[in-house]
Parts: structure tokens; C-alpha cells; sequence
């Protein structure tokens, strides 16, 4: 198994597959694009490597022989909050609901088209890393009503409590709460915190939002924190006395 | 009650009416009115003697009232009428006296006591009775004549028969015949009705594709030809079950199969593009073209087979039905104005459903996307949704309609069946598989729904979605409806579907 070279940590993916001829052709084909490859062919062996190597993404296919590929996210997100993305089996809409809702980052139905797969990578890649020096000091701290975000330690809080978030729902938050009071379009969402082109039919974004609603609960009213416009967007529910500080 | 079953019924009342008719005219044909007087005389002569004398005695002793009670006691017989008259002829008791009685008295003014006067045409019998004071007493019992009923054949039908209209006696017993014999036969004509009955239910359940359907177990039980007929009918339907479910699984095996290669071919194909250099290779294009066309047929072959095996139902929540239908109209719309075309929705009413949302949706979204496809360029497509309140209860109605070219007439029927492909019209595009219209058909009759299409009337074509609204459905589903009962029992695992027996609901 070689070892990524020193610095090349970010462009190390991790691909659990028990296909080894695929392993085989997307390391080349990923390897052409500026990553590493490692692949391991079990879900036992995926969950080691997840949480002991330093990859910075995980490629996950939900069919795997000795474990299923949700109770291997569910181990890996259990201790580690590496971005995942799932390979689905077509033909089952429920699969990437459940994937998105176990805290993976992004799923794509396989068989894939490789560059679709190289793209989504890149931007999950992209979103999880710090994005520059501004946003990497601390007490770069949003605060909505009870909710706070610090984009430099990417830490969320609802009230006293932490909230445990996956980067996309991080994002998500962040750009909800930058916004509150404001309808953001669906495109826009899809843009910002999935950075990819918009496509219609594409519900997952919607998915991530359910996701964060269920994690920050309700709000201190009782009411809905982000609010659903039907054909638009999503906007973060504001009250008066919760403006941004 | 069921039509076999009264016709048995019925046959089987009638035939007992018939025989026993047959055995009371026969019994009636030997009957002769002399021979049934003499037996009636031998009978009663011999005891008139000690009756009378007793009689005799209680008025003597006690008084005509005693005598009263006592006549009132043990005339059981209804229509045995008893008088005493005194030496001047008159009745002790003061009663009516019938005209016969009084012409038999008549004739016996110097009767000897203690031999009976007999009139047996009229049933009258009298006995003179001398006590110890020498005191003279006619005693005399009438009976009934003979009845109607108790009368051959040829009397009966003759209008000018002596007797009376039926007594109640007769009446009670005919009645009790025709009952007893009623409650056998009612009896007997289920036990045939019954197991046809099961039979019946069991072989629709099945054409309704609850193919783990069996003869209920009380049709097995019994010792006939009926049991044979359950048992092959058993044999039967398990290896339907074994064909349909076998062909289910080799759909969803192959496909399963197919997904690794495709997969393979993909990334292969990804390689050769970037080993072109990424120049545009018109050959390249097409193989990627042709892949996704696999691709997402291999897709719709899964969710086909997963549909037939009612998995997605497990999740099955309650839901706004407009907010999808609206999700999908505004994503196709987004899609439609690449077309210049718009998609405009319109909803009527709150339509709460319940199912599996991602499923619905998705076939909403192939019948949506479909009809963008189709519409005439610089034109609408008009989604509506509507709750319906009809016979069956209430549905959710969906209604899409483009103004395109529409579909030949002929071809309609065939859209929703898999790989229907419509004569002469080209449009061979990597979105068209010819399943995504069976999918959205079987997802809506999993659903207990249907969906149904037509060519509008003022041009274009419009599909029409239905679902059923919960209520009613929540009701059928105490009774477990067919495709539910199906999706649920095909949850319960692939292995479990196999050779199972189970009873017929």
C-alpha cells in the first residue's frame, strides 16, 4: 500500500470498493487528475483505514461484501468527521436520502460518469477546507438568536450545546444564518455550499436542510428555524430580537 | 349469501319437497275411507264403556261443575267433544249440541245400556249408562271427522270432499317437515358452496397478484374431491409464485450485473477521453451517450425490480402530495424554459397522502419531464393537482397536460407498458428508456392509485395521476388491500416468499 507523499494529504482519497478492477481504473483516472488512490475492497477494512489514515476524502459504495456501506458510514461518522461520498445503487431514491441523512457529504449513483465523480470530490474538497487566512482567525463568530457559528474552528453552537455538523450542513448553516431574514434561492444554496452547477431534479440539498433543521430542533418559539418557500428556496426564520450581532 | 349456495339450496329443499309429496300421495292411494272408519272403531268402541261409567259417577256423586272440570281436564284431544245427556234428554252440562249427535240419540231410544251405538261415518260414539238408582245417562263422544289432509289423493282433489279445512295439527307438522328438512339442506348446500367458495377467493387474490395466496386450510381438511381440486390449486399457485418471483430476480440480478461492468466501461471511457487529450471525438461522445442511456436504463431496471419486491413501502410516511407535484413543476419548469416552454401548476385543496415520497416523486418527475419533452416549443404545460371526492372514496387527482403532437391513438394503451416504443416517432434521446411511464404506473397501483393517459381533446396529451387519500385508505387497509397486503408480505423477505402457505384472508 504505498504511502501519500508528505503535503499531498488533501489530494488522498480513500475509495471502498470490493470491485477491484474499478479500483484499478480510477486510481489511474483520478491519479490523472492530482490524486492519490488508496482502495481497500472490505467494509471492515474501510472503517480502519477512514479513521486511522489521513485522506481527505472517503469514496463509499453502499454494496460491499462483509459490511453494508451505511453501517460503515455510521462507524466512520461515529468517531470521524472526513468528508464521505456515497456510491449509490441507481434505481433507489431512498439510498441517498439515508446516505445524506447518516452524514455523508454527497452521494452519486453508480455507475458514474468519472468526471461527474472527479468534480464532486473536488467539491467536496473544496468546501471542506479552510477557506483563507480571514476566515481561519478565531472569533470570526456569527450569532442568530440562539445559534452561533465560528467559521475558524467550524465549531456550531445551539445554545450552550454543540451541535455535531457535517461540513456541508456547516456551510449550509453559515450561509443561512449570514442571511437570515432572506429567501435564498435553491440555486443558490446548491452553488454556495455544494459548489456545483445547479441541476433540477437534484433534491439533495433539500435533504442536507432537513438534516440541519432535525440537528438544531425547533426554534425557541416553537416554530420552524429554517423555513421551506415552496418553488424557491430556504430561509432562516427571524425574529426581532434575533438580528445579527 | 351466494348464489351457488341458495341454488344448492334451494335444488335440494325442492327435491325433498318432492319425495316426500310423492310418499304422502302414494301412502294416500291405498287409502280407503271404510278401512280408516273400522280402524277408528276398534280403537275407541272398547273404552267408551269405562269413560262413561266414570263420567256417570263424578256427576252423581259431585255435581254437574265437578263433572265440568273434570271433562275439561282430560279432553287433551282438541275436537273430541263429550256430552252427557240425562233419561229426559237433556245435556247435563247445558251445552250446544250438534245436529248428528242428536240424530244418533235419535235412534236409540230403547237402546241397552253398556253396549255402544256407533255412527262411524260422522265419529260418534254414545254409550247408555244405568246406575245403581237406576238412573239412565246417554253419554256421547264426538270426534272430529277426518280432516282434509288426512284424505286420499282423489278426495282431496275432489271439490265436494266430505271434512274440514286443515287443522292446526297438520299445519304444525308440515311445517316442522318442510323446517327440518330446509336446515338439512341449507346445511348441506354450504358444506358443497363453502370450499368453492375459498376456492374462488383464493383464485382471485391470486389474478390480483397476492401470489403467496393459498387455499384456506379448511378446504384442505376435508375428505373429497373438492380437497384434491384445493390442493392442485395449491400446487398451482406456488409455482406461479416461483415463476413470477424467479423472473423478478433474475431482472433485478441481471441488472445488479450489469451495474459493475458499466461501471467499469465509465471510468474506462473517462481514461480514453483523458488520454484524447480531451479533444472533442465525435466517437468518444457517442459511446458516453450511449453509456449514460445504459446507465439510467440499468437504473430503472432496478427500481422496477425493487418495486415489484414493495421494499420503498416500509418508509412510507404522510405527506403534502403538492408540495412535490410543485417541486417537480418548478424544477421542470427550469428545464422547460431551455424549450421556451413554461410549466405551470395548479393546485385545488390540500391532498395529504401517504407512501413512499422519494418514489412518488420520482415517477411525477418521469411523467413531468415527459411531458417537456413532448410539448410543442413556445407553449404550456399545464400541472394540476385536485382532490376528488368520488364513489371510491377520495383521491388526489394529478393532471399533466402539454400541447404537443400527442400520441397515436392506437399507441396509447401501450405507453405504460415496459419498452413500448411509439411507431414513427424518432426521438431516440438518452432520457428515453420506455420505462420511465411503467414505472410511474406501477408505482402509483403500489400505491393503490392508478395512472391512466389520453390524447386531450383540444390537441396534446394528458396523463393522469391518482393516488387514494388516506382516509379511505387507512380504512381498506383494516381490510388489506391487495397491493398493499402484497408489498407488505414481499417485505418480509425473498427467502420467506418462497413456499409459503398462508391462509386466505
Amino acid at each position: 500500500m504505498p504511502l501519500p507523499a508528505a503535503g499531498s494529504a488533501d489530494r488522498h482519497v480513500l475509495v471502498v470498493d470490493d470491485d477491484t478492477e474499478l479500483c484499478q481504473l480510477l486510481s489511474e483516472y483520478l491519479g490523472t487528475e492530482g490524486y492519490t488512490v488508496e482502495a481497500v475492497h472490505t467494509g471492515s477494512r474501510g472503517v480502519e483505514r477512514a479513521l486511522e489514515g489521513d485522506h481527505a476524502i472517503v469514496v463509499l459504495d453502499v454494496m460491499l461484501p462483509d459490511l453494508k456501506g451505511f453501517e460503515v458510514l455510521r462507524r466512520v461518522r461515529a468517531h470521524s468527521r472526513r468528508p464521505i461520498l456515497m456510491l449509490t445503487a441507481r434505481g433507489d431514491e431512498q439510498d441517498r436520502i439515508l446516505g445524506l441523512e447518516m452524514g455523508a457529504d454527497d452521494y452519486l449513483p453508480k455507475p458514474f460518469n468519472p468526471r461527474e465523480l472527479s468534480a464532486r470530490i473536488d467539491a467536496v474538497l473544496r468546501r471542506s477546507r479552510p477557506d483563507g487566512a480571514a476566515d481561519r482567525r478565531h472569533g470570526d463568530r456569527l450569532v442568530v438568536g440562539d445559534v452561533s457559528v465560528d467559521k475558524g474552528a467550524r465549531v456550531a453552537r445551539c445554545g450552550d450545546a454543540v451541535i455535531d455538523l457535517t461540513t456541508v450542513e456547516f456551510d449550509l448553516l453559515d450561509l443561512l444564518l449570514r442571511s437570515a431574514g432572506r429567501v435564498i434561492p435553491r440555486d443558490e444554496l446548491v452553488q454556495t455550499v455544494l459548489r456545483r452547477e445547479f441541476s433540477p431534479f437534484d433534491r439533495s440539498i433539500d435533504t442536507h436542510v432537513s438534516n440541519l433543521r432535525r440537528k438544531l430542533g425547533p426554534a425557541s418559539d416553537g416554530g420552524e428555524r429554517i423555513k421551506g418557500v415552496r418553488g424557491i428556496g430556504y430561509q432562516y426564520a427571524l425574529d426581532e430580537r434575533a438580528r445579527p450581532r | 349469501m351466494h348464489r351457488l349456495h341458495v341454488k344448492i339450496f334451494l335444488w335440494f329443499w325442492l327435491g325433498v319437497l318432492v319425495v316426500s309429496g310423492t310418499l304422502w300421495s302414494l301412502s294416500e292411494l291405498t287409502y280407503t275411507r271404510a278401512e280408516d272408519d273400522r280402524r277408528w272403531q276398534q280403537k275407541y268402541t272398547p273404552r267408551v264403556d269405562l269413560w262413561a261409567r266414570q263420567e256417570t259417577q263424578i256427576l252423581r256423586r259431585d255435581g254437574p261443575a265437578a263433572l265440568e272440570r273434570y271433562i275439561g281436564s282430560f279432553q287433551s284431544d282438541p275436537g273430541v267433544s263429550n256430552f252427557i245427556f240425562d233419561a229426559d234428554g237433556r245435556e247435563v252440562l247445558d251445552r250446544a249440541v250438534p245436529d248428528p249427535v242428536r240424530r244418533l240419540l235419535a235412534s236409540m231410544p230403547d237402546w241397552p245400556a253398556g253396549s255402544p251405538r256407533v255412527d262411524a261415518a260422522e265419529r260418534i260414539i254414545a254409550e247408555r249408562v244405568v246406575d245403581r238408582r237406576g238412573s239412565s245417562y246417554d253419554v256421547v263422544l264426538d270426534f272430529p271427522s277426518p280432516s282434509v289432509l288426512n284424505r286420499s289423493l282423489f278426495e282431496f282433489l275432489s271439490p265436494d270432499s266430505y271434512g274440514e279445512f286443515p287443522d292446526r295439527g297438520s299445519i304444525v307438522r308440515v311445517t316442522a317437515v318442510l323446517g327440518v328438512a330446509g336446515v338439512f339442506c341449507f346445511v348441506l348446500a354450504r358444506h358443497i358452496a363453502r370450499p368453492i367458495d375459498r376456492l374462488r377467493l383464493a383464485a382471485r387474490n391470486i389474478a390480483n397478484q397476492q401470489l403467496h395466496t393459498r387455499v384456506d386450510a379448511s378446504v384442505l381438511q376435508r375428505k373429497d374431491e373438492l380437497a384434491d381440486l384445493g390442493r392442485d390449486f395449491d400446487r398451482m399457485a406456488e409455482r406461479i409464485e416461483h415463476l413470477v418471483t424467479a423472473q423478478r430476480h433474475l431482472l433485478a440480478d441481471v441488472s445488479h450485473a450489469l451495474r459493475s461492468p458499466l461501471a467499469r466501461l465509465n471510468v474506462a471511457l473517462g481514461l480514453a477521453r483523458q488520454r484524447s487529450g480531451h479533444a472533442t471525438s465525435e466517437h468518444l461522445d457517442r459511446i458516453e451517450t450511449e453509456a449514460e442511456r445504459l446507465n439510467k436504463l440499468i437504473g430503472q431496471l432496478l427500481t422496477m425490480a425493487r418495486m415489484d419486491s414493495g421494499v420503498d413501502l416500509e418508509r412510507s410516511t404522510r405527506f403534502d402530495l403538492g408540495s412535490i407535484v410543485e417541486e417537480v413543476s418548478t424544477d421542470a419548469d427550469y428545464e422547460a424554459r431551455q424549450r421556451e416552454c413554461a410549466v405551470a401548476f395548479r393546485q385545488t385543496g390540500e391532498c395529504v397522502v401517504e407512501g413512499a415520497r422519494e418514489m412518488l416523486r420520482g415517477a411525477l418527475e418521469s411523467v413531468v419531464r415527459n411531458a417537456v419533452r413532448h410539448a410543442a416549443k413556445r407553449t404550456r404545460i399545464d400541472v394540476s393537482l385536485e382532490c376528488r371526492h368520488g364513489a371510491g372514496g377520495a383521491r388526489a387527482v394529478v393532471e399533466v397536460r402539454d400541447h404537443g403532437p400527442g400520441v397515436p391513438e392506437e399507441a396509447v394503451a401501450g405507453l405504460f407498458v415496459p419498452f413500448s416504443r411509439v411507431l414513427g416517432d424518432g426521438v431516440q434521446s438518452p432520457e428515453r428508456t420506455g420505462l420511465g411511464l411503467a414505472i410511474t404506473r406501477r408505482t402509483f397501483e403500489v400505491h393503490g392509485g392508478s395512472a391512466t393517459a389520453a390524447n386531450a381533446p383540444g390537441g396534446g396529451f394528458v396523463v393522469t395521476l391518482e393516488l387514494p387519500l388516506p382516509a379511505e385508505r387507512s380504512a381498506r387497509r383494516a381490510g388489506r388491500s391487495p397491493s398493499l397486503a402484497a408489498a407488505a408480505h414481499a417485505t418480509s423477505g425473498r427467502s420467506a416468499a418462497y413456499g409459503r402457505r398462508q391462509a386466505a384472508p
